[in-house]
């Protein structure tokens, strides 16, 4: 937010107002779109990982189910990279 | 639009410079020149297309080396690659299979071994038991004949003793009657009748047997 | 003065034309089904029969990673007549992700939207002609309506059912493969080019600072190996699962 501050006080004009703009909010954009994703992986891996030391022999069907689950899970971290790449760069 | 922290001495400021005020070294030569259309360079660098807009020559470049490449994996490469590794393992498996027929007929080998020895071993213990049983019979034989010896010799002795009790006990009586017939001879003076007087001994001594 | 300076994205995906319509990612792609073919033609010229080694080895590993570890848990057994499709799909994906570790190319072919686009879009025809092909024209109805819901609401679920199944698995895919490497991409070059303007910078106190973010380009770099071989991995299970659950309704 001071970053914010001082850039007011420099006193951009139009373009470089607009581009300070989009620069913040493209990093609000992926930072908030990368904390649902985060728990999700988090509670996902540590389930599986309690599911394989309570089954080790399953430990194969729970590995390919978890990384299947991951992919998904990660798909809106990475929705929300792209929105920073477009809205951003 | 670049971001850029500039420091001066101690403080830091952050601020937005453009390429030209700073190092600028990404700005002099363009590896995206704009031309005219004489050919001639404008000094504008072009920014391309947005980083998600597909190129049409990458998607036409990609799609054709990845479909030349599955068409040959599925109709050329994969199938003799496959056939070697099928190959492989039929082989593999065939070697297994045989050395479990050689394990099957080295146990059925031992199993054999150990019937024929049980056989055997049968044989003796009938044997054994034949002369035991043998044994046995002879020695019962000889325990009665034994046994009927013993009993033979007791009866004689019995039968030797009884005749000598009775010997004894008639040599008693006569003596008895002796003396009876004596002392009857003392008190009345004569010769009293012997048969009376042995009928009375012989009746008083066999109840004083049975008594 | 020290300036720290991002280039434009473009300028650190691009690459000059090596002649017209022919780039950089267009020759990491022909160049990854090019080795590709060759590993695999190598391979199946030695002879099956012996102890594989060297390139028939790694060419056997590979197909018995993509039956025993993507096949068997999504399809099944019937499903091991996908293996030269899945095949070349996690070959060509493995050989475009790695050239963005590899010094001097230090591009990842799959960083460019185009490549990924173009396999999940050949994934998307191919699990929808699948679908029709073992399930008729019920296919549709099998996807948009599954059973077990009740009647008034299927209103809403058919709708999203469609959208989940033939809209977002296509983008999903593609988005997945291509903003991991580009992630990927964008880190290293962020790390690159702070350790270049710490050590070659004005400030004599900042140069033995330029040492941690060479550490991180070196960590990155040992991320990515796996993040390329993941990435390869999830796109082809992916394709599996959908395959898979094309060709045989209700899982």
């Amino acid at each position: 937010m001071e970053a914010f501050a001082i850039l007011a006080q420099t006193g951009l004009t139009g373009d470089e107002a607009k581009a300070a703009a989009a620069a913040g909010s493209a990093g609000f954009a992926y930072g908030l779109a990368a904390i649902g994703p985060g728990i999700g992986i988090g509670y996902l891996v540590g389930k599986s990982v309690e599911a394989m030391a309570r089954q080790p022999e399953a430990a194969g069907m729970v590995r390919t189910t978890m990384f299947l689950g991951i992919a998904f899970t990660e798909a809106l971290a990475l929705i929300g990279f792209v929105v920073f790449i477009l809205i951003g760069l | 639009m670049l971001t850029a922290v500039v420091t001066r001495g101690a403080q830091i400021e952050v601020s937005f410079v453009t390429a030209e005020e700073g190092e600028g070294e990404h700005s002099i030569d363009c590896e995206f020149p704009v031309k005219d259309e004489q050919g001639h360079e404008t000094g504008v660098c072009d920014t391309g297309p947005s980083p998600i807009a597909p190129e049409m020559k990458e998607v036409a470049w990609g799609a054709g080396a990845f479909i030349v490449m599955a068409l040959l994996m599925r109709f050329f490469l994969y199938p003799r690659l496959k056939k070697g590794m099928d190959a492989r393992y039929a082989l593999i498996r065939g070697g297994h299979e045989q050395a479990d027929a050689a394990r099957a007929s080295a146990r059925a080998e031992v199993a054999e071994y150990e019937s024929a020895l049980a056989t055997v071993k049968a044989e003796a213990n009938d044997r054994v038991e034949a002369a035991r049983q043998i044994l046995e019979a002879e020695r019962t034989a000889r325990l009665t004949d034994v046994n009927a010896d013993i009993a033979a010799k007791r009866d004689a002795a019995n039968a030797e003793a009884a005749a000598a009790r009775e010997a004894v006990r008639s040599d008693i009586a006569a003596a008895v009657v002796d003396v009876t017939s004596r002392t009857i001879e003392l008190s009345i003076g004569r010769v009293p009748d012997a048969s009376p007087i042995r009928s009375a001994v012989d009746e008083a001594m066999s109840a004083g047997v049975a008594q | 003065m020290l300036a720290l300076e991002f280039p434009p994205i473009n300028e650190i995906l691009r690459w000059k034309d090596l002649f017209p319509t022919f780039n950089k990612v267009a020759l990491i792609g022909v160049a990854a089904a090019l080795i590709a073919i060759v590993i695999f033609l190598l391979a199946s010229n030695q002879d099956g029969l012996k102890a594989p080694k060297g390139v028939r080895n790694l060419a056997e590993t590979i197909v018995e990673f993509i039956e025993e570890q993507i096949i068997m848990p999504t399809m099944g057994r019937q499903g091991l007549g996908w293996t030269p499709f899945l095949l070349s799909l996690f070959v060509f994906i493995y050989l475009c992700n790695v050239p963005g570790i590899i010094p001097i190319i230090y591009m990842p072919a799959t960083a460019r939207i185009a490549i990924p686009l173009v396999l999940s879009l050949l994934v998307w025809v191919v699990f929808i002609g699948v679908g029709f092909k073992h399930q008729g024209i019920s296919y549709i109805k099998n996807s948009l309506f599954p059973p077990g819901v009740p009647g008034p609401l299927y209103i809403l679920v058919a709708p999203i059912e469609f959208i989940s199944t033939f809209l977002v698995r296509p983008f999903s895919l593609t988005v997945r493969l291509f903003a991991n490497m580009l992630a990927g991409h964008i880190l290293l070059v962020t790390f690159a080019l702070l350790t270049e303007e710490l050590v070659q910078g004005d400030s004599w106190i900042l140069k033995p600072v330029g040492v941690l973010p060479f550490f991180m380009l070196m960590f990155i770099t040992g991320f990515e190996v796996l993040v390329g071989f993941l990435q390869a991995y999830i796109f082809t299970i992916l394709a599996s699962v959908y395959i898979g659950g094309a060709a045989h309704p209700e899982h």
